[in-house]
This record gives C-alpha cells, sequence and structure tokens, in this order.
C-alpha cells in the first residue's frame, strides 16, 4: 500500500455523459468535477435519476464520457477505445455489485480468480493470490463452494475478494448491502472499514444512510450535477 | 489461459447436460464416424487387393481364359453381359490350343471347381467346401504351398487317382489330432486319399484356398463335372509382364483361329488378368472416396449449424456472465477466444466420437465379414483437423455477439 494519503487518484473535470432519445437530448452527468484522494472512502448519494449509476460507470471504466475530462491515477480515460478499457478495469478497478455477480457455476476461488486470468497471471499464482484475498475476508476455508452453497454475506465477501485480488487502486462497491439483511449488511460494511485501514480507496454507491455513516465524505448527486461535497459530521476527512 | 477455461467449460456443459450434449453432437459425430469407417475400410481392401488379393488369387504375369468375366466391372452394357451369357463352355480342345499356342510358358494349367456339400472324415463333416479339378502344375500356378504330404503329381493325372490335397481349415475340421495324409475321406460316394494339405492363407482369400478340396482333374471331369468335356480355367504364366502380354496376344489369335470367329466378331470367350482386377478395384475405391466428401461435409455443414445454434442460445443464456467477464477485465478478444474453444471442443469431442465409433465400425467389419480394416494414421488427424474447422467455424459468430456485448447492458440482464 502506498502511503502517501495526498495523492490524488480520481480527478474529473466537466464529465458529461448525454443520451440521445429522439430528438431530446438527455444529460445523465451534465458536468461533474470531483477529486478522490488515494484512502478516501465516499459515499456517492442521490435520487434514482440522479446519474448515480452514470457515474460510477463512469469511474469504473465500464463507459466512457460524451465530454469531459476523467483522469484516472494520473491517466486520461476518455477516449480510450474498449480494450484499454478492460485493461484499466482488469488492473484498476474493484467492483463489487448489488447482486453479488458472480459465475454461478464456477467456485469461490475461481471467481477470484477471473482478474489474475485476464491479466494473465500463471496459474500457481493465481492461484495463491485467489486464496489470499479469500483469506483476508475470513473464506480461507470456502475456496471450493459455489456460489449456490454459500449465504449472502459470504458471496459478497467472495465478491470483495475478487475485487481485491488485483490490487485495484479503488474498490467501486455499487449498493453492496443492498441485497442482504441489516446483520449481514453490518458485517459487510465492517469488510470494507477493515480494507480502508489498510489503506484501500473505497467508493461506495448507495442511498442507505446507515451506509454513509460509515463513509467520510458524501457527494451528493441530483439531476446529473454534483448537490453537495459534504465531510461527514464528525469531520475526520476534509472535502476537497 | 482463456482457452482453457472456453475448453473446461465446454466440458462442464457436456457433463452436465449429457442428452442435449448428445443431440449437438450427432451431426458431427455421423460425419466423422462415416469418414473413418469408409476410410478405413477403403484403406483396408486397398492393401489387401494390392499386397495379397490380386497377387495371389491370378497370380503375377498370369492370365487366365475363361468362359466369361467373372468380375463385373459396371461399365459392360447388358447387352453385352447377355452376349457373353451365350459363350460356349471352354473344352479340353480349347486347353490343346492354349497349350500349343505358348510353349514356352513358365506353367500352364486348367481347372474347373463346383461347390460342394461336405467332406466327410469317419464321423466329422465340413460343410460348404469348394472343390476343384485341377491339372498338374496348378497348385504351383496358384502359388499354394504345400505345409504337410505332397501336391499332385502327373502321374496322379495320367492314373487319375483318387487322391485330395485339402485346405487347412478342412484338415483343422476332419483332423483334430492325427495327420491328415494318409487318412481317407469321402467326397459323397467316394473315397479319396490324402496326400497333403496347404499351408493356411488366412483372410479374405482364404474363404477359397482353405475350404477347398484339389483332387486331379481326370478323376474329376469323370466323377463330378456337370459335363466331361468342360474345363472351368486355363491359366498361363509368364516370366515378365512383357511376356504375358505378348502370350495374351498369341492365345487370343489362337483361340479366334479356333473357333474360327471372323475379323470384327467379338471374342466368345475372357481373359482374365489381376491387372483387370486391379483396376476394377481401383474403378470402386476412386467413386467411394470420391463421394465421401460430399456425404461428409454435408453432415459436417449441419452438425456445425446445430453447434453454431447452441453456441447462440449458450451466449444468449450467458450474457450476464459475459459482462461479469467484461467488468473485471476480460477484452473482447478474451471473450472471443472463450466461446471459440467452447464451440471447438464441443465439435472435436463429437469428431473423437465419431473416430471412435468409426474405427469401431471398421473392427466390426473386420470381425464379421472378410473385408479387412486398417485405421490410416492420417484418417484420424483429418477427422480431428475437420473437428476444429467446424468448431471455429460454428463458433464464429456466436463468439463475436458475445465478444461485443456492452458490459454495462449485459451486466444488467437477467
Amino acid at each position: 500500500m502506498q502511503t502517501n494519503d495526498n495523492e490524488i487518484i480520481i480527478q474529473t473535470h466537466d464529465l458529461k455523459k448525454l443520451y440521445q432519445m429522439g430528438s431530446e437530448t438527455i444529460y445523465a452527468l451534465a458536468g461533474v468535477d470531483m477529486k478522490i484522494r488515494r484512502n478516501e472512502y465516499i459515499a456517492i448519494m442521490g435520487p434514482s435519476g440522479s446519474g448515480k449509476s452514470t457515474l460510477m460507470n463512469l469511474i469504473g471504466c465500464l463507459d466512457t464520457p460524451t465530454e469531459g475530462e476523467y483522469i484516472l491515477n494520473g491517466k486520461p480515460v476518455q477516449g480510450l477505445d474498449d480494450d484499454e478499457l478492460a485493461r484499466i478495469r482488469n488492473r484498476e478497478i474493484g467492483f463489487v455489485f448489488q447482486t453479488f455477480n458472480l459465475l454461478p457455476r464456477a467456485s469461490a476461488l475461481h471467481n477470484v480468480e477471473l482478474p489474475l486470468i485476464y491479466a494473465g497471471v500463471p496459474s500457481r499464482e493465481r492461484q495463491k493470490r485467489a486464496r489470499n484475498a479469500l483469506a483476508r475476508v475470513d473464506l480461507a476455508d470456502r475456496t471450493h463452494h459455489k456460489p449456490n452453497e454459500l449465504s449472502g454475506g459470504q458471496r459478497q465477501r467472495v465478491a470483495i475478494a475478487r475485487a481485491l485480488v488485483n490490487d485495484p487502486s479503488i474498490l467501486l462497491a455499487d449498493e453492496p448491502t443492498g441485497n442482504l439483511d441489516s446483520k449481514t449488511s453490518a458485517e459487510i460494511m465492517s469488510v470494507f472499514d477493515e480494507l480502508h485501514a489498510t489503506g484501500q480507496t473505497i467508493i461506495v454507491v448507495t442511498h442507505e444512510p446507515h451506509i454513509v455513516k460509515h463513509a467520510h465524505r458524501v457527494v451528493t448527486l441530483r439531476d446529473g450535477l454534483i448537490e453537495s461535497h459534504n465531510a461527514r459530521a464528525d469531520g475526520l476527512l476534509a472535502g476537497v | 489461459m482463456y482457452v482453457f477455461e472456453g475448453v473446461w467449460i465446454a466440458l462442464q456443459q457436456v457433463w452436465a447436460h449429457k442428452l442435449k450434449s448428445a443431440f449437438t453432437l450427432v451431426g458431427v459425430t455421423i460425419g466423422i464416424t462415416f469418414l473413418i469407417a469408409v476410410i478405413t475400410v477403403v484403406e483396408g481392401m486397398n492393401r489387401y487387393v494390392q499386397d495379397d488379393f490380386a497377387g495371389s488369387l491370378f497370380g503375377v504375369n498370369t492370365f487366365t481364359v475363361v468362359r466369361r468375366s467373372r468380375i463385373s466391372t459396371g461399365s459392360e452394357t447388358e447387352e453385352r453381359r447377355r452376349r457373353q451369357a451365350r459363350n460356349p463352355h471352354l473344352t479340353l480342345r480349347d486347353v490343346e490350343v492354349v497349350r500349343s499356342a505358348v510353349p514356352d510358358a513358365w506353367r500352364f494349367a486348367y481347372n474347373d471347381d463346383r461347390g460342394f456339400d461336405e467332406v466327410t472324415y469317419k464321423d466329422r463333416r465340413r460343410r460348404n467346401i469348394r472343390l476343384i479339378g485341377g491339372s498338374d502344375g496348378y497348385e504351383t500356378l496358384q502359388g499354394w504351398k504345400i505345409e504337410d504330404g505332397r501336391g499332385l503329381t502327373p502321374l496322379d493325372e495320367r492314373r487319375s487317382l483318387k487322391v485330395a490335397v485339402i485346405g487347412a481349415d478342412i484338415a483343422e475340421k476332419l483332423f483334430t489330432d492325427v495327420s491328415p495324409v494318409g487318412k481317407q475321406i469321402r467326397l459323397g460316394a467316394h473315397r479319396f486319399d490324402v496326400v497333403g494339405v496347404w499351408e493356411r492363407q488366412g483372410g479374405l482369400l482364404g474363404v477359397i484356398r482353405d475350404a477347398s478340396v484339389l483332387v486331379p482333374f481326370s478323376v474329376y471331369r469323370q466323377t463330378f463335372a456337370r459335363n466331361p468335356s468342360y474345363v472351368g480355367e486355363i491359366s498361363v504364366k509368364m516370366h515378365s509382364l512383357e511376356e504375358m502380354t505378348a502370350a495374351q496376344i498369341t492365345v487370343e489369335g489362337a483361340m479366334r483361329t479356333d473357333r474360327e470367329l471372323r475379323p470384327g466378331e467379338e471374342n466368345n470367350f475372357w481373359i482374365q488378368t489381376s491387372s483387370e482386377l486391379l483396376e476394377t478395384w481401383e474403378k470402386i475405391s476412386r467413386i467411394l472416396f470420391a463421394a465421401v466428401p460430399g456425404l461428409v461435409s454435408i453432415s459436417l455443414v449441419v452438425g456445425g449449424i446445430v453447434i453454431m445454434n447452441i453456441m447462440l442460445l449458450s451466449v444468449a443464456g450467458r450474457i450476464r456472465e459475459i459482462g461479469i467477464r467484461k467488468a473485471v477485465g476480460a477484452r473482447r478478444r478474451d471473450i472471443l477466444i472463450q466461446f471459440l474453444a467452447e464451440s471447438s471442443t464441443l465439435s472435436i469431442i463429437g469428431a473423437a466420437i465419431g473416430i471412435l465409433l468409426g474405427i469401431g465400425i471398421a473392427m466390426v467389419v473386420e470381425r464379421f465379414t472378410v473385408m479387412p480394416a486398417s485405421v490410416p494414421p492420417w484418417a484420424i488427424a483429418t477427422g480431428l483437423t475437420l473437428g476444429l474447422v467446424v468448431g471455429v467455424g460454428s463458433g464464429l459468430y456466436p463468439a463475436y455477439r458475445a465478444a461485443k456485448q456492452d458490459p454495462i447492458v449485459a451486466l444488467r440482464s437477467e
């Protein structure tokens, strides 16, 4: 883990995403400026239709902006082609989804290995790193279980292990507790807290207030624009 | 890496959906089975015909005068067949005509033969045998070697001795632990002393030699022939192909003169050579080999279409998986390779099953018929290559569809 906490890892400038609906142009994002530093723990909030998902897709390099700049880890991302985006997703981004998105027929270990496969890591090292990642989320004894043999919380921890295995610059979680009961949610959020404590940069997209409490900074979106940047009330970390 | 992934997924899917997989693969399997079976049998026959059959049935540099062609080349007209059926029988007079036409023949022999119900020794019997009446020199000309005892001699012929040389199958059936030589066998109402046993020939030709009884021609015509003056075949063996060709022309001329055929009139006899047989076989195998690619490719195309459909279904059912893979860093070509590997694995499994079935069929053919079979390695290589080609070909479109999925849309799909 790098120790330079002030290093800016994500910077966007006037980020816009437009959709053409017939003759009407819809601004899913209407110009977003934000900076995220290493080891920040950020919650992105907003009502549905506010542009949360679009922003997450752009930050996660699943999509490219129509206009504006996005600099990830010092490198501009806008204008890259599919394969270059895939490479960035592979190396820089770790996704955690609401619906876990594990491969149903593959074991926990194989699911965690997946990003390493596409990174071209040789089999032996891949397995070692995948086991380590599973151990970090307390699933060392579940490596050969299939997703349907695991509880919801365990599945989400497998997904977190998969997100971590390639040492990404950011962990990007989209409603990570949306499909979990409150006890399991708390368990997952404590996993995030631990990861953050070891230096991981985390972005959580959510609408649940109790999740927001874990974050140090809350970005609220409305109508494709940032409505507010709030440092948490207790002011652990200053906003940008 | 993703190749293994694709192969592994394909294997899992085949295992998980055995019945569906069987239907998926049946087209490719049938195509390759057919390919291998035909190649194997034709190759086996080829080798056999070239190595053994032609040489040992007719002998090298040998030609045989017969009443009409025994080999149907398929190119004869019905009319010609009917005309040949009116040819007069060969007689001992023809034997003398041929003998005096080629006084320098290396070997000369004549014979007649017929099927015979059974041969018995005491209470043992062998049914459905071939009874041959041969002039002395017949065995030598045929290249049949004696294993026990002796062959027929001019003396047997001249004195019309009731002696017989028997094939290995008959010897085995009638005499289990005694030597047949010197024992008396019965052919119908007649008793014959066994003077010799031939070496076993085995294989396709074994049907002829190993189940035959040879008696002197003079005895045969007096005892068994339908008409005592008929002769079945007159054979001439020369030292070389050139000599044979020349002798053949001489014999043809002598026969025509003796039978007073006018110029332009067709022969009312037939001269048979081993090259005639080889040509016929070559024609048959050419036809078989020409038909194979067409039939095989029809079934492979059908098989490929089935696989393509299954792959399209598979892609449609796994859009979310594709989304997940893309989210964690799979590039287009990774997805493409994965699905190509999957379709190729399916197809190669189909081909491999086809190869095994084809070899199985060939083995069954070899076991239960007299047709020999041999599996050439290039046939297996061809089968697997075709499997790969069909797999890649049928997988291209589905794999392309998979690879161009938008990860955001794919992740949202159910």
